[in-house]
């Protein structure tokens, strides 16, 4: 039993670790522009597909593929701003809210119509199999997914605090008429998180591929997570978004542990629906 | 003046006008299938003019009405199936559930704004939504089969020709209509309003926040929940999978957006675009199993909140005055 | 300026909608019988439904046409006795949900015309389309849904071909008992697994329930969202439980993830038995080689055409319309186009109560059908095939292997389950 409890620890940390990934793209966006980015779902599932395609016709592996991921991404990201979000962004949230959601459903739907609804799943890679420690097994690679996520954080974390576009965008954050009077091109900043936000998860993307199997439609559960994590952790905060993660995903293993697996999802939003009784500004939020 | 009344009126002549359009329509379009479509208009449209009530005018975003709509119908068909109570009855108790549930959950939230309280409407109807997909009593994940009875007004159930059910939910969106119309045109629509803008200005004002708050959220859950009643005497069958979807309450946030929220015909033309829009798409083209009909659809409603993001019901009543 | 241009987009889509809503409005008018499908081709569970789609699309050719194959109307070019009157599938998407079931079955019978229905895999779909075709009047044939529930409702149009998911579970316990009589083999407790949806907890019950009957201790019983992002606690659960045996009832999706978390995390039974999920041709295509020594409940395997050479030929004519081998999934969905129009031609006609009336008379034998059954014959109270029985079949060598009943078995089955280390 103190086995098993460990093993659940771990892999509640390793699970939890790849939801950060995932909610820090999310988190960007949403305290920059006050947007929730809908399609963040369909966006993982597009890195994932990425990392899939490279290395089914090409060959690459996906520890090779995260930098072209990562650019392809954020290229798209920007694109997405440009093009469709940022048309929105003077009217009324309810129309930002929906232009993603409608962006999410023609993007899981071209992937159906190009990939069909099948579900994939990438054989083995160069990060494969299963590490004996202590009488855990820690699966590889959900440990190179966490150890992406930690650096991603970190390095997101460093970005904002100590180069200068970084803070710009956490003026932008904070109080956007203020970054204005500032001289900060907002408009900038916007498409720049839009991009970063995007290119995270879709690196996030490309590590899932290497243990979860992709198909159009993966992003829905994910997505649904990293909207409670980001909103945990407080909108707009890269540490709240880790913490938050790493804490949601062990109330679900353990909770599924201890409790009841079919239950774990909802232990999961209680969890969130206490704490932000609580702090309703979220764990790290302003 | 003159002309002012002279608008009035044939803004209700107008009115008027649709509706015995509506009323007609399945006399004279007899598929089956269109009927149905239009059924569903009619269903959104309330579910929609519920949420409008809480998100529209009160400025709560809810994600979560699919929890108040499954409730509803599990409570009547629960009722009708182990007790043998009245559907009718049932469509008022179920109401009082879905609001009293409302109530427990809306309290705790009553501080939350924006994108928080949303993702809490999110968290709190995939709860709902797991606890009915594992509880016994009701069926757990099978669901509740309602007995197909004899067919009667009395029984809420009709067998050999859809247009009971149609006028029934006709003038179920009737009602809602009408109570969005009071609330709109009330003090309770000032407070909501006020409330919306800001907390702050209200409470300066002297309205309790938590109190408005709380009763457009059970007005809106009442109303849902009726919509619910229907759809269980309509299908004759339900479970947590399509009476509880997110999808569902999405669609439903995105037909009273997408055709205006804060007015109230503003739902009912949303849901009059998206509903055909989804269903025609999915027959001519779905059964090639390409993902086409939703290609469609999401490019639609990406169009719309760009280029309309205010709703659609602002083009509609433009036309309308350059009518009228 | 940029208010016209939308305006004129929206007044374009709005056009197009309304060509879509005549184009469904009109109806066709060829001579054909024409029979309505109703199944997932859009949505979740679209590949399953596509996969469907494939085996009655190849059940339509050889009905249609002249093929040399020991299956009812194959030999001619349509229904003798109707002149040679073709059938043809009008397909309706249901996206997986159980109210377009009910719309689309509505549809197809009002609009369309059609004179029977099959489908629709899910088998809540499946409930509400043949609540329409019951009110309606008009039969059913279901050959790939598997709920006990739907042949247990009286209904008199309804019938269902394939065997459902009470009849897999006691022969999984039937399979055991055997095992342990040839084998001397003994196994004391079951762990029971099971996705949440109706399916799976049907599942559930029918294990505990044979669990029971046939003396079998459950030490596990543990219920999942077959969409799960992650299932280590589940695994966790199984693993402190130490079954001898676990019995697992999952779509494609989460028989991909428990495979994978089970082959990490070390859980080793002495045996793995399951359902559906494991036998969708995604399944293997995904997990290769981790999936051997997996059992899996069956009506169909190819290596019955060891037995019986139509299985062959039938997947020959499968693998050159499709360039893939036969899937449990297709094989089911086969069958229900040849059982109706089998029973419209014995009718010698169209009208839904006569057709009716010959689904009750069907008889058709064994070596008509490519399942190792003894035919296909209606109990006259709830319409279930008598006759209908699974097989087990165990994944070897990335292969689906029939290895029970064991008089019908291809190779001995692999028991114990072999340690996930040290295999290639």
């Amino acid at each position: 039993m103190p086995d098993q409890l460990l093993q659940q620890l771990a892999d509640g940390l390793l699970i939890g670790l790849m939801y950060s990934l995932i909610a820090i793209g999310l988190t960007l966006i949403w305290g920059v522009m006050n947007i929730v980015n809908f399609a963040h779902g369909e966006f993982l599932m597009l890195g994932m597909f990425t990392s899939f395609w490279l290395f089914t016709l090409y060959g690459i592996d996906p520890i090779f593929s995260i930098p072209i991921c990562f650019v392809s991404m954020f290229i798209m990201g920007m694109l997405i701003y440009r093009f469709i979000v940022s048309k929105v962004m003077k009217g009324p949230i309810l129309a930002q809210l929906v232009v993603t959601f409608g962006v999410s459903i023609f993007i899981s739907n071209l992937a159906v119509y190009f990939w069909t609804p099948d579900f994939r799943l990438l054989p083995s890679t160069i990060l494969h199999g299963t590490w004996q420690i202590g009488g855990i097994a820690l699966s590889i690679p959900k440990v190179a997914a966490s150890v992406g996520s930690v650096i991603a954080s970190g390095c997101m974390f460093f970005f904002l605090q100590r180069t200068r576009t970084g803070k710009a965008i956490l003026a932008t954050e904070m109080d956007r008429e203020a970054a204005l009077l500032m001289g900060i091109n907002t408009e900038r900043i916007n498409s720049l998180s839009f991009g970063i936000g995007t290119a995270l998860v879709g690196v996030a993307g490309a590590f899932l591929s290497t243990y979860y199997y992709v198909y159009p439609q993966v992003g829905g559960l994910f997505g649904t997570i990293a909207f409670c994590v980001v909103a945990l952790g407080g909108f707009g905060s890269i540490e709240g978004a880790f913490i938050a993660g790493i804490l949601v995903g062990l109330a679900q293993t353990l909770g599924g542990f201890f409790f009841d697996p079919s239950y774990k999802y909802a232990i999961v939003f209680m969890i969130y629906l206490i704490t932000i009784w609580i702090k309703p500004q979220g764990l790290m939020g302003w | 003046m003159v002309t002012h009344i002279n608008f009035t009126i044939r803004r209700i002549i107008a009115g008027i006008a649709i509706l015995l359009l509506f009323i007609v329509f399945p006399l004279v379009v007899r598929q089956p299938f269109h009927v149905h479509v239009m059924i569903l208009v009619f269903m959104f449209g309330m579910l929609g003019v519920a949420w409008n009530i809480m998100g529209g005018y009160a400025g709560m975003f809810s994600f979560g009405q699919a929890a108040f709509f499954g409730i509803g119908a599990y409570t009547s068909s629960y009722l009708s199936i182990a007790y043998g109570v009245n559907p009718w009855i049932g469509l008022v108790a179920g109401g009082c559930a879905a609001s009293l549930v409302a109530a427990a959950i809306g309290y705790p939230c009553s501080n939350l704004r924006g994108h928080y309280f949303a993702i809490a409407s999110i968290a709190f109807a995939e709860i709902v939504r797991i606890v009915f997909n594992n509880w016994q009593m009701v069926g757990a994940a099978e669901g509740l089969s309602l007995p197909m009875q004899n067919e009667s007004f009395a029984n809420f159930l009709f067998n050999s020709s859809k247009l009971p059910y149609y006028y029934i939910m006709l003038a179920l969106l009737l009602v809602s209509l009408a109570v969005c119309y009071f609330i709109a045109t009330s003090k309770m629509g000032y407070y909501f309003r006020a409330i919306k803008e800001s907390h702050k200005i209200a409470e300066v004002l002297g309205v309790n926040v938590v109190l408005y708050r709380l009763m457009a959220i059970m007005i809106s859950a009442f109303l849902s929940a009726m919509a619910g009643t229907f759809y269980a005497q309509y299908i004759l069958y339900i479970d947590p999978g399509s009476v509880m979807l997110l999808a569902t309450s999405i669609q439903i946030v995105l037909i009273a957006m997408l055709g205006g929220a804060g007015s109230i015909m503003g739902p009912v033309i949303g849901a009059a675009i998206l509903i055909p829009a989804s269903e025609y798409t999915r027959v001519a083209l779905g059964y090639k199993g390409t993902g086409v009909d939703m290609l469609i659809y999401g490019l639609l409603i990406t169009l719309i909140s760009m280029y309309y993001p205010e709703g659609v019901w602002k083009l509609f009543s433009r036309i309308g005055r350059k009518l009228t | 300026m940029a208010s016209k241009n939308c305006t004129r987009v929206l007044f374009i889509t709005v056009s197009l909608l309304l060509i879509l809503v005549f184009s469904v409005s009109a109806q066709s008018q060829q001579k054909v019988i024409k029979i309505g499908a109703v199944y997932p081709l859009t949505g979740n569970i679209a590949s399953t439904g596509l996969d469907c789609k494939r085996g009655v699309d190849l059940a339509v050719d050889i009905i249609n046409g002249k093929y040399d194959l020991d299956l009812p109307l194959a030999k001619s070019a349509g229904l003798p006795n109707l002149g040679g009157a073709k059938i043809e599938i009008v397909y309706a998407d249901t996206k997986g949900d159980a109210k377009n079931g009910m719309s689309e079955a509505e549809r197809l019978i009002t609009s369309e015309k059609v004179v029977a229905m099959i489908g629709a895999y899910q088998s809540a779909v499946t409930k509400t389309a043949s609540q329409m075709t019951e009110r309606l009047k008009i039969p059913y044939v279901c050959s790939d849904s598997s709920s006990p529930t739907l042949t247990e409702r009286g209904f008199r149009y309804f019938f269902r071909v394939s065997p459902h998911d009470d009849i897999f579970a006691r022969d999984q316990f039937q399979f055991l008992k055997d095992l342990e009589k040839k084998t001397g083999q003994a196994v004391h407790n079951v762990a029971v697994l099971y996705e949440n949806t109706e399916f799976g907890s049907n599942a559930g019950k029918a294990y505990r329930k044979y669990a029971a009957e046939f003396g079998y201790k459950v030490v596990a019983d543990i219920t999942y969202p077959a969409s799960a992002t992650d299932v280590t606690s589940e695994v966790g659960k199984l693993i402190v439980s130490k079954p001898d045996v676990l019995m697992h009832a999952s779509y494609i999706t989460d028989a991909i993830l428990f495979t994978r978390t089970f082959k990490e995390m070390g859980f080793q039974p002495k045996g793995i038995m399951t359902m559906a999920g494991y036998i969708e041709p995604g399944y293997l295509a995904a997990v290769k080689a981790d999936g051997n020594y997996i059992i899996v409940r069956s009506t169909f395997a190819l290596d019955l055409a060891k037995k019986k050479p139509l299985v062959a030929k039938v997947n020959e004519l499968f693998r050159k319309k499709y360039g893939i081998d036969m899937s449990e999934n297709a094989a089911r969905s086969f069958m229900a186009p040849f059982v109706l129009a089998e029973a419209i031609n014995r009718a010698k006609s169209t009208a839904p109560e006569a057709i009716v009336k010959a689904l009750q008379d069907t008889n058709i034998p064994g070596n008509q059908t490519i399942y190792p059954w003894e035919g296909i014959k209606f109990d006259p109270q709830s319409h279930q095939n008598i006759y209908a029985r699974g097989t087990l079949v165990q994944i070897l060598n990335q292969e689906y292997v029939t290895i029970w009943p064991f008089d019908s078995a291809s190779k001995q089955v692999v028991w114990p389950f072999p340690a996930w280390e040290g295999r290639k």
